[in-house]
């Protein structure tokens, strides 16, 4: 138990190291950007046609978003004001404070990732596991094989322009972009949730047919590689049926890894896919980072990536210190990697 | 004297080649995807020393041609062949794969190395850069990085996904290391009086050749693959054709999905998704070579 403890205080000594480094380097890097982003304010005020008293206001935004301070000054004040959860207001969408921006985004990424990551889960490991059993003594299952690993071999965002090109402009069965009609407002209709289904169908296929490769894969070679062991010959030996042996017995041992893969995933859902959404103008945190990118929005861009970065890596603690806990095999080393 | 032992080397290496052939044979996952592959890179390759330079600028043809006699695979809306755009994109995500796949591999090899060979200190330092790099979703920080260096060239591409691509090769170094280190021929070498660098470059490295030629093909299909999605998001080289750019151009505002000009996009995607299976084909393949507890279930 006292080298648990230790790999324990080692994966919490990481974490923190993790969330530091990342907080530097998000506060640093947008501000080398060649760019000013009250200049953008500025051109899209004369853009709007009111370029009276621009200059003003453009040095009470810089004094108030504290630009007028030094760099140090200005990082200082935003570990501090961090570390009281406060993100700051939004540059691009002058008013609103990025936390709330993110409030409203966060649940259309979630939403969408948790369900797609689930139901590829599901149908991966079990089309996965019939193909591991019957291994060679079914044509169409071995056909399956090279299927799965093009699909694993595509890349999200390529299977996304395909599915856009098929679904949303030849056939013209799902729209093209966005997570409801423009013309309806978000409630809780039926009508509402229908849209939001029918807008989320093509994004949702995207990312559930690639990530079905290789739950497909992997469910596979699990369940190859347990057919020889003893505890299945003995199933066998005493007369089971075959779909008993498969499904309580080999699929059930295989579940562990193939679980915890499903753990790193959910885990990972928060970085999610920056590509699909910008690509579908589907509005989560990728959309939301992406669009404050081109507008130099430091304190949302700040705050996106940050909040990305701390739960991916408080998800891996979290798996990384109950993984011990459910395999005892797991042989555990002070800090980092085994 | 001298004459015998080149007999013997010369038989030696002479064994070495018909039994790597010998393995190429049997190895179908690798003589498949490394076919595509070469087919991918070569034609493109050739006939971009046969294109004329005039016929790169935009209005050469005329614009949104479908696959014909003059242009094999169409033109886009600016009047370019897509063929022509293909021999000029083909070498150069090639280019960023090669860079960003060769600096990846190498400051993996050397962080590995030097984390697993000396441990201690430089270990744990090591060891925790490792872990942070691994956990942290690295396209945030190249959409980040991307963003900051605006007009970016396909070299610079290539060196900024670099950066991000050695965590995965060091961590699996410097574990081949730690495993290589206790065995006895390291000892042997000890004990003779090799120098540490010595027992690094002529004892360990050649073990590590195919680990570390299966983590550069990784490491290359991975460097593509960002490319692409930098460039599809508006972030990649915008005065040079890529893969990626290509795919950028045709799908900006939708317009050769709303104008139906399939050869324009469609070819991009395509090619792209045969590098892909091509080169993790190729990956599978060196793998059972460099383990071959594989080979049985392959």
């Amino acid at each position: 138990m006292k080298a648990y403890w230790r790999y324990i205080s080692g994966r919490i000594v990481l974490l923190i190291v993790t969330v530091f480094i990342s907080i530097t380097v998000v506060f640093f890097v947008p501000r080398l950007v060649p760019g000013d982003p009250l200049n953008s304010i500025m051109i899209e005020l004369s853009r709007a046609g009111s370029n009276r008293g621009a200059s003003e206001l453009i040095e009470e935004y810089r004094h108030m978003f504290g630009m007028d301070r030094s760099v140090w000054e200005q990082d200082i004040s935003f570990i501090r004001e961090l570390l009281r959860g406060n993100l700051g207001y939004s540059i691009a969408n002058f008013p609103s404070q990025v936390s709330d921006l993110i409030r409203v985004s966060l649940p259309w990424t979630i939403g969408l990732l948790t369900i797609t990551t689930i139901v590829s889960w599901i149908i991966g490991s079990v089309i996965g596991a019939v193909a591991g059993w019957k291994g060679s003594r079914s044509k169409v299952i071995q056909a399956l094989v090279p299927i799965a690993l093009i699909l694993y071999a595509t890349p999200y965002y390529i299977l996304a322009i395909i599915l856009i090109f098929l679904f949303a402009f030849t056939w013209r069965i799902f729209p093209l972009s966005g997570a409801y009609s423009l013309t309806s407002t978000p409630s809780f209709t039926l009508s509402f949730i229908l849209d939001v289904i029918r807008h989320g169908t093509l994004p949702a296929l995207s990312i559930i047919l690639v990530s079905l490769g290789w739950w497909f894969l992997s469910m596979r070679s699990l369940i190859t590689s347990l057919k020889g062991e003893d505890y299945i010959l003995n199933a066998e030996a005493m007369g089971l049926k075959e779909r008993r042996i498969l499904w309580g017995y080999a699929f059930r041992n295989a579940l562990l890894p193939q679980v915890t893969g499903l753990a790193i995933s959910l885990g990972h859902i928060v970085s999610g896919a920056i590509i699909t959404e910008v690509l579908f103008a589907y509005p989560g945190l990728g959309w939301l980072i992406f669009n404050s990118i081109t507008r130099f929005d430091f304190p949302t861009i700040q705050g996106g990536v940050l909040l990305i970065i701390i739960s991916v890596a408080v998800a891996n603690f979290v798996i990384d210190i109950s993984y011990p806990l459910v395999d005892p095999r797991i042989r555990y080393e002070p800090v980092g990697v085994g | 004297m001298t004459i015998a032992a080149d007999q013997t080397s010369y038989q030696e290496t002479y064994q070495a080649s018909r039994e790597f052939i010998r393995q190429l044979r049997r190895n179908s996952k690798l003589v498949i995807g490394l076919v595509i592959f070469l087919t991918l890179v070569i034609i493109p390759l050739i006939a971009g020393l046969f294109v004329d330079p005039t016929l790169r600028s935009t209005g050469s043809f005329p614009p949104r041609m479908p696959p014909n006699a003059e242009a094999p695979l169409g033109t886009d809306a600016l009047g370019r062949s897509v063929f022509i755009q293909m021999t000029e994109a083909v070498p150069n995500s090639l280019q960023v794969g090669l860079i960003a796949a060769a600096l990846g591999t190498m400051i993996g090899a050397i962080v590995g190395f030097s984390s697993g060979y000396f441990g201690g200190v430089v270990d744990t330092i090591f060891r925790v850069l490792i872990d942070v790099f691994l956990s942290v979703p690295s396209l945030l920080f190249l959409i980040l990085i991307a963003s900051l260096v605006k007009g970016v060239g396909v070299q610079t591409m290539a060196l900024i996904i670099g950066l991000f691509a050695w965590s995965w090769p060091a961590r699996q170094v410097r574990a081949q290391v730690l495993s290589l280190k206790e065995r006895n021929f390291v000892e042997i070498a000890r004990l003779s009086g090799m120098s540490g660098l010595e027992i690094v470059f002529r004892e360990l490295l050649p073990h590590m050749i195919p680990w570390l030629s299966a983590n550069f093909v990784n490491a290359f299909i991975s460097a593509i693959l960002s490319e692409a999605g930098l460039s599809i998001l508006g972030l990649g080289p915008q005065t040079q054709m890529t893969l990626g750019m290509m795919i950028y151009w045709s799908t900006i505002n939708t317009s050769s999905l709303l104008q139906n000009l399939w050869w324009w996009w469609m070819t991009p995607v395509i090619t792209l998704m045969l590098f892909f299976l091509s080169l993790y084909l190729i990956h599978l393949g060196l793998d059972e070579i460099s383990n071959p507890r594989m080979r049985a279930t392959a």
